[in-house]
């Protein structure tokens, strides 16, 4: 699914550079759900961007779902980003004056989909994420929890092969935040795979692996919860 | 995303902003209505000027003494032989008026009132739309015979005989009492400035102003192809006989409306000069709105993009956006211009002429504002960095 090979992310590489990602070597697989922690700074959410096309590295290869991706435009990008990654931000990132609904079908606008599908994909998504008695609703409307819901089911929506959430509990407190990682859960079982990145021990044991980062280097990749259901068990697992 | 959508978060985000977004479109607003109102008053002016026009004949002209002079030297007026000779010497001309005219008081019975009295002669009816209601206009014996007649209209009869039936009364004009011959339809012409004209025979005319003389000759041509020959004719004839040049001045129509065009033409010059000043003012306006909104929402265009807007999505969004905001100041300056001209036109007395090439024009126009002042805005937010856009607040 997802494979770097000597990735370097370096920032304003000319004056007083910043080395955000050294030489990282990445393996993911289809279905797994994975934690990424670290100190601050260490280069996780540089390491999202770069593993979501919204930004290019520096040097290195990467292969997202079997095609290379670090040498593609800036409109492929767009399309790569559409059709096969869906981001989950801390701070949701729902646009203020549309409805949950329209909210949702945002990703399918920029996908071409027609109305009548547009409004039956979201509206399952919605109910995936047990939201639907507040389509009609305004973010403003929602608590916290459930503006990260209806994010959730704005990154299920075009059917990615990839989640990506950057501290997705990060605004929420803790009990809302179990019940974000229950439902993040509850979908890595139902087969989409996760990688999100966390400070909090509690979160990341929701995960199957936890890599650690430091420095922009991977110091640290183990299997937490072997128990959890291996992504080489799902059909199809692997690399495309 | 497709166009249907684009317009309506274009129209999401100018409600949210209302009262800004028509604030801003106010130069707009003043420029389309400026320019409807113009050209629709001005339309509709020049076409019932054409249109007055018009019914004096294309096969007519008039000769004057020219105004420039500030005296007529004496011995080169108009007379009535010069009349004659012109006739015999210009086989074109199918007429040849002798035309005086003064402003007087006339007296009814016991009402007086100030009229302009032209001294013509029988053609007169026949070179211009003067309907009779009742008697008879000027006819040749009357004109010969120097008949004391004289034709009016009926809201002058009325106003002399209030009672009575106007026909074969007298009217007292100057020293000499005339008798009503002739009623016609009244017409208030647009130059006329609601004084009536009254019409008796040029002799008479000469006879109650012995001081005065022949004001203007006026020409008619069987056909209109004529009317320069048979002018330049007449008046060669009249310097050969008054011995003198360029004292005589001719007109005919296409003169006239040529100087009706020129003073349209300027006037909508003037005020499309404003009107331009007034839009590009407006468009710099939707331009900083636009930079304003771009601003506002680096948040939502970083995310647009991380949901897989392309760069072109996002110009094409902001640039829709102008353009619906264009438009808008565009509708109610097209509705404040119309209303406006519908007010001119009925304090001016003609009507408004709103073209479809008009709105269509101004639409257009709005439109191109949209696009010119939005491109650049709509630029900035297309090349944003969606990682730097996202994490703005
Ligand atoms: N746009 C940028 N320009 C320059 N330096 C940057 C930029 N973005 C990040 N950095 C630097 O790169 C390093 C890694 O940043 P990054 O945001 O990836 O850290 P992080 O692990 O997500 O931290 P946190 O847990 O605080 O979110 C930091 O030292 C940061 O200062
Ligand atoms: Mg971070």
């Amino acid at each position: 699914m997802i494979k770097m090979e000597q990735i370097n992310k370096i920032y304003r590489p000319h004056s007083n550079p910043v080395h955000a990602l050294r030489d990282v070597d990445l393996h993911i697989e289809i279905g797994d759900f994975v934690a990424i922690m670290g100190p601050s700074g260490s280069g996780k959410s540089t390491l999202m961007n770069v593993m979501g096309c919204l930004d290019t590295p520096s040097s290195g290869a990467y292969w997202l779902g079997g095609v290379e991706v670090s040498s593609m435009n800036s409109d492929q990008l767009a399309t790569v980003r559409n059709q096969k990654i869906g981001f989950v931000f801390q701070n949701y990132n729902l646009l203020p004056r549309m409805t949950a609904l329209r909210n949702v079908e945002l990703p399918m606008l920029y996908a071409g989909v027609n109305k009548d599908e547009r409004n039956t994909r979201a509206l399952d998504c919605i109910g995936r994420v047990g939201m639907l008695d507040r389509i009609h609703h305004r973010p403003s409307e929602l608590s916290g929890g459930q503006c990260q819901r209806i994010a959730i089911a704005r990154a299920l929506v075009n059917n990615p092969d990839i989640i990506l959430a950057d501290e997705p509990t990060g605004n929420l407190d803790s009990a809302t935040s179990l019940e974000i990682m229950n439902l993040f859960q509850s979908l890595y079982q139902e087969n989409t795979t996760i990688v999100l990145v966390t400070h909090e021990e509690d979160i990341a044991a929701f995960a199957r692996r936890v890599l650690t980062f430091r420095d922009g280097k991977l110091v640290n990749d183990e299997i937490l919860n072997p128990h959890l259901i291996e992504p080489s068990a799902v059909e199809g697992g692997g690399d495309i | 995303m497709n166009l249907g959508e684009s317009i309506r978060v274009a129209w999401d985000s100018i409600r949210a902003n209302m009262l800004r977004s028509i604030l801003t479109t106010l130069g707009i607003m003043i420029g389309i209505a400026a320019v409807i109102a113009v050209v629709a008053v001005g339309q509709g002016g020049q076409q019932s000027i054409m249109k007055e026009m018009e019914q004096f004949g294309s096969n007519l002209f008039y000769i004057t003494v020219d105004w420039r002079r500030d005296e007529l030297p004496t011995g080169k007026e108009f007379t009535m032989q010069d009349i004659e000779i012109i006739k015999a010497n210009v086989p074109e001309l199918e007429y040849l008026l002798p035309c005086a005219q003064t402003y007087s008081t006339i007296k009814g019975r016991n009402k007086s009132k100030t009229a302009q009295i032209l001294g013509t002669e029988a053609d007169y009816a026949r070179l211009h739309p003067l309907k009779i209601t009742a008697g008879r206009f000027l006819n040749n014996s009357d004109c010969q015979g120097k008949r004391r007649v004289v034709v009016i209209d009926e809201e002058l009869a009325q106003e002399l005989f209030p009672r009575d039936n106007a026909l074969g009364k007298r009217i007292v004009i100057g020293n000499q009492a005339l008798v009503v011959c002739g009623l016609l339809k009244a017409e208030n012409s647009m130059f006329s400035m609601g004084t009536k004209v009254i019409y008796i025979p040029t002799r008479v005319w000469l006879d109650i102003y012995p001081n005065g003389g022949i004001s203007y000759i006026e020409g008619g041509t069987r056909s209109p192809e004529d009317v320069k020959t048979a002018m330049q004719s007449s008046i060669k004839v009249l310097e050969k006989r008054h011995h003198s040049e360029d004292l005589y001045q001719g007109m005919d129509m296409e003169q006239e409306i040529q100087a009706v065009n020129k003073v349209t033409g300027v006037m909508t010059l003037v005020i499309g000069i404003i009107a331009g000043f007034s839009l590009l003012v407006g468009g710099i306006g939707v331009m900083n709105i636009m930079l304003v909104s771009v601003t506002e929402r680096t948040r939502e265009i970083g995310l647009r993009m991380a949901l897989g807007a392309r760069r072109r999505d996002i110009l094409i969004q902001f640039l829709i956006e102008a353009i619906v905001l264009c438009l808008l100041g565009g509708i109610i300056g097209m509705t404040l211009g119309i209303g406006g001209a519908f007010l001119i036109s009925a304090l001016a007395k003609w009507p408004p002429l709103v073209s479809w090439t008009t709105v269509l024009l101004a639409f257009t126009f709005s439109a191109t504002i949209g696009i010119v002042f939005g491109i650049l805005p709509a630029n900035q937010a297309a090349n944003l960095d969606p990682i730097e856009a996202l994490r703005r607040d």
